[in-house]
């Protein structure tokens, strides 16, 4: 089938899904899967090698002519949005179903089949004001589905945080549109490398696709709506919406000619975004706020992938400059699906228990096993850990990086910096999910809320474990996606099409599989041997202590002290403190928030200023006739006077 | 076949040399207290006896606590194949082999943090939260060292960039590279691992609610990531690749014992650190790697 049928089949049945939700959830379940379906199949047959499909249409929007197009860059996000969207929308039917989340039920199954297709439209459109269109139906879309439970009031206030943040982003990318067109004298978009004039609008499309996908500073949104939405929700948000940004800065990188600096500052603000975004992470308690940070850690290392794509075409057309873009693109998918993954087990966890504080977990495997294991495995994969797929694109952005810094060009300045910082929050990855899987799912409940946990049912599961396998499967395979990166690393730089695969992927996946085999062989062997010798089940031994307790284990904030300490000068926690008194102390306290630096001290203020300087104008209105009188002649005086300085 | 051959001849050199270091270490710490120590072999001895064990396994603890040793196991001894043998290469050798051997040994970090959550005990968690935060700054120490290398050599695979000499940052690599090894493995001054019952302690404190045949694979793994540094240290050091093959391999053994007698006599010489004053150690490691990163740079080869 074509890939122009496969859209309209897609658009057709998620719009009546839109309509349909509220109502039906059953017809609802099954036309947003097939709808996602069909984006997915598209998509595939475009990676696979289709001629890449363009539309006109004479029909307008708006009065400007629909112009459609599907190359494989944007292929490359809607295969992702294809499968994120109906794997959401299938564990969704389950978790946020009409028994469970009484009014906002219906609104969510609507305003789901919404999200995608804005979201389809932001991948296809190649007008800049339906584009525009897409991206701001696309945002308040986000924000229904944020708010979906405004019963409280964190929800709340997230998705406020959200509406205005994502605004701010949106104000950017009107005046870079606008601008474009200005300068262009069409709002039709496409590549434009003649007019090197147009350079320095990238910066405003940095700041506008920078707050949506997350970049630090600009991230402050982020980890509160990740938290407080639903969990598919967030799957959704974290897996496929903050990767819109980044195919908003891929594909206006390729598209308009780029300022010499614009390949430095992403690089730089990757590096920041990793490290800040996953020592942040590593800090949290809250089990969705730390995954939610780890997502700005992963957008810091696609940024650090995509900044050097932009210096090695910069640089006569590197190969390593090749070989990070097609490790960012890899990123992209690793990390949507990893992160749909954890924040589906996320909501299997928070659904049985029904809290997301870490340390009141614990001990989930034995009512759980299923999702503790798919959980488990996307924790690993998420480290970057072989044989799974977060590592083979880590790996791609790795290489790259390193054959830059070994070319000792000056881009070597970026590389080698870029490179040591991968590998610190990598190794402060996989301390921040030994953190949380091990917390929530081993040890001993450290609380009521664990003992009346039970697995979550078969539309729950099933997402998390298709996830959970296709995260195996691409880490085993590496090769059989080259072909679809290089279809898109070729639509973004026609001089880097053609090319064999640059990366040595064909023995990775060799040692991938051996790996993966022989893991399952020395864990089962291993397993065998001590029961063949005689396994009992004892007490913790904990060195010979007579009597443990659950409280006693190490807690989330526990784990991560040592670093939280490092760290004090910019996660400084305010420490909320009830030590104990007297003789027989009763009952004492100790919390330890960790504090959102960048809102807390940089933004918060800063609106207090603005607030005080507001407060402060307001003076001059207090309702006395006399002085507007005078204001009105004193304005005339000045104005009397600059004309007559004129 | 032949590759088969030599596979099966590397796997058995690494799995069976390995528990020599240790015992290597107790008998140079031995020796500078004046004792008389345990024989060199008695790691062999005690793997042997904890292999035919039976295992007592916590209450709380799922499947994770065999697996988990099993599969930081496999890791490790992947990451060791990965590693050339002076004259000889590595088993499987391939651009951006090292970034893998690197992410191997964090997956076996991963792995044996796991396991020791898997008991629900305070050391335990103790141990791997130590473990996983010191991790951090020797891995940002260990990447740079081996940026350095690449830089160096031009080359992004272990069999050419360990095969000449790190040039003039040989030495500031050789101290960086050593302290790695150490925090690494868990020696003095990071760890004691003597210890039992301490409140400082991190990898014993992690194998605690371990026995049996996985505590043995445990331990067994700890021998085999000391001799994957070891190794690493004297090939990063020494320009093995322009010495005739049977040179080569003599100078790849010798430098490994010294790295080993090394270890033991920095064991019997100096105390423990106290513990907040480990990260800074850790970061000097990391700055000696970053000079000589800076040395690579200005003074490579090419």
């Amino acid at each position: 089938m074509s890939i122009g049928l496969l859209l309209l089949a897609a658009l057709a049945a998620l719009g009546a899904s839109v309509v349909l939700g509220r109502s039906l959830p059953r017809a609802w379940l099954a036309l947003s899967v097939a709808g996602s379906g069909a984006i997915l199949a598209a998509a595939v047959v475009e990676l696979a090698g289709a001629p890449e499909w363009e539309w006109r249409s004479a029909f307008r929007i708006g009065g400007e002519p629909l112009h459609l197009r599907l190359d494989g860059l944007s292929a490359i996000f809607a295969a992702l949005l294809g499968a994120v969207g109906a794997l959401g929308a299938i564990y969704g039917r389950e978790y946020w179903s009409d028994r469970h989340a009484g009014g906002s039920a219906p609104r969510g199954r609507a305003w789901w089949s919404a999200m995608l297709v804005s979201m389809g439209f932001v991948l296809l459109s190649s007008n800049g004001l339906h584009f525009l269109i897409a991206w701001e139906s696309f945002a308040i879309s986000g924000y229904f589905l944020i708010t979906l439970d405004d019963r409280h009031r964190g929800a709340r206030e997230a998705g406020w945080l959200y509406l205005a943040s994502s605004h701010a982003g949106t104000l950017c990318l009107f005046a870079f549109f606008a601008i474009l067109a200005g300068r262009t004298g069409s709002w039709d978009l496409g590549p434009m490398h003649g007019q090197p004039g147009l350079a320095p609008l990238f910066w405003l499309a940095f700041c506008g696709f920078g707050v949506k996908a997350g970049l630090f500073p600009l991230h402050i949104w982020l980890p509160s709506a990740h938290a407080n939405a639903p969990s598919h929700v967030s799957a959704l948000m974290s897996g496929v919406a903050i990767k819109m940004g980044i195919y908003g800065l891929v594909r206006f990188g390729g598209w308009l000619p780029l300022p010499a600096a614009a390949g430095w500052v992403l690089m730089g603000a990757g590096m920041l975004t990793a490290l800040f975004g996953i020592a942040s992470a590593f800090a949290q308690n809250d089990l969705k706020r730390l995954l939610a940070y780890c997502s700005v850690e992963n957008v810091g290392i696609i940024a650090i992938g995509v900044g050097g794509a932009f210096l090695g075409a910069a640089h006569g057309d590197a190969p390593w400059g090749r070989l990070l873009l097609a490790g960012a693109l890899l990123h992209v998918w690793s990390h949507g699906l990893l992160k749909s993954l954890l924040f589906l087990g996320a909501g299997s966890v928070v659904n049985a228990t029904g809290t997301r504080e870490i340390s009141r977990l614990g001990g989930l495997w034995r009512p759980m096993p299923w999702t503790a294991a798919a959980f488990c495995l996307g924790a690993a994969a998420i480290s970057g850990l072989p044989p799974l797929n977060g590592f083979v694109s880590e790996w791609m952005v790795f290489l790259g990086l390193f054959e830059a810094a070994a070319d000792r060009g000056p881009c070597a300045w970026a590389a080698g910096p870029a490179a040591i910082a991968l590998a610190t929050a990598g190794a402060l990855a996989v301390a921040t999910f030994i953190k949380a899987a091990s917390t929530a799912f081993l040890g001993a409940p450290r609380s009521k809320a664990v003992s009346g946990a039970r697995e979550c049912g078969p539309l729950m599961r099933g997402p998390m474990l298709a996830l959970a396998g296709a995260s195996l499967a691409a880490g085993l395979a590496p090769f059989a996606l080259w072909p679809a990166l290089a279809r898109a690393v070729g639509s973004w730089n026609p001089r880097w099409a053609g090319a064999g695969p640059p990366a040595p992927l064909l023995p990775l996946g060799a040692a991938n599989i051996a790996l993966a085999a022989l893991l399952a062989v020395a864990a089962a062997w291993l397993w065998r041997r001590a029961h063949a010798n005689g396994l009992r089940r004892g007490p913790t031994w904990d060195c010979g202590y007579s009597a443990p307790t659950p409280r006693m284990q190490y807690t989330g904030g526990s784990f991560s002290g040592i670093e939280a300490g490092w760290l004090s000068w910019m996660l400084r926690s305010g420490r909320v403190r009830h030590p104990p008194r007297g003789l027989f102390p009763a009952d004492a306290e100790r919390i330890e928030p960790v504090s959102e630096a960048v809102l807390a001290r940089v933004l918060e203020p800063a609106g207090r200023f603005v607030l005080r300087l507001s407060a402060g104008t307001r003076r001059l209105q207090h309702g006395r006739l006399p002085f507007y009188i005078a204001y009105l002649v004193g304005g005339l005086a000045a104005l009397a006077a600059l004309v007559m300085i004129k | 076949m032949t590759s088969l051959l030599e596979l099966v001849v590397r796997l058995a050199l690494w799995l069976l040399l390995a528990p020599l270091l240790p015992g290597v270490v107790n008998k140079v710490k031995a020796w500078a207290a004046g004792r008389t120590g345990p024989p060199v072999l008695q790691l062999y001895y005690d793997l042997s006896r904890l292999w035919g064990k039976s295992v007592v396994m916590s209450g709380l603890a799922s499947p994770g606590l065999v697996a988990g040793p099993a599969i930081a196991w496999v890791a490790l001894v992947a990451a060791a194949m990965l590693l050339p043998l002076g004259p000889a290469g590595g088993a499987l050798s391939f651009s951006g082999d090292v970034l893998l051997l690197v992410a191997l040994l964090a997956a076996a970090r991963f792995c044996t943090a796991w396991a020791a959550m898997e008991a629900g005990s305070a050391f335990g968690g103790m141990g791997a939260a130590r473990e996983v935060s010191f991790a951090v700054l020797s891995e940002a120490a260990l990447i740079t060292a081996i940026l350095s290398l690449s830089v160096q050599t031009g080359s992004v695979v272990l069999d050419g960039m360990l095969s000449l000499s790190s040039g003039p940052g040989a030495v500031l690599l050789a101290a960086g590279l050593f302290c790695v090894l150490l925090a690494e493995n868990c020696r003095v001054p990071f760890d004691d691992p003597n210890t039992h019952l301490e409140l400082t302690m991190i990898h014993e404190a992690m194998a605690l609610d371990h026995s049996g045949p996985p505590l043995a694979v445990i331990l067994h793994g700890a021998s085999v990531k000391l001799l994957i540094f070891a190794v690493l240290v004297s090939e990063a050091v020494l320009p093995l690749g322009r010495l005739p093959a049977t040179e080569a391999a003599a100078a790849l053994a010798a430098s490994v014992a010294f790295v080993t007698v090394g270890v033991g006599l920095v064991e019997s010489l100096l105390a423990r650190l106290a513990f907040r004053r480990v990260p800074l150690l850790l970061t000097s490691a990391f700055l000696l790697c970053l000079f000589a990163l800076l040395l690579a740079w200005k003074g490579g080869a090419r």
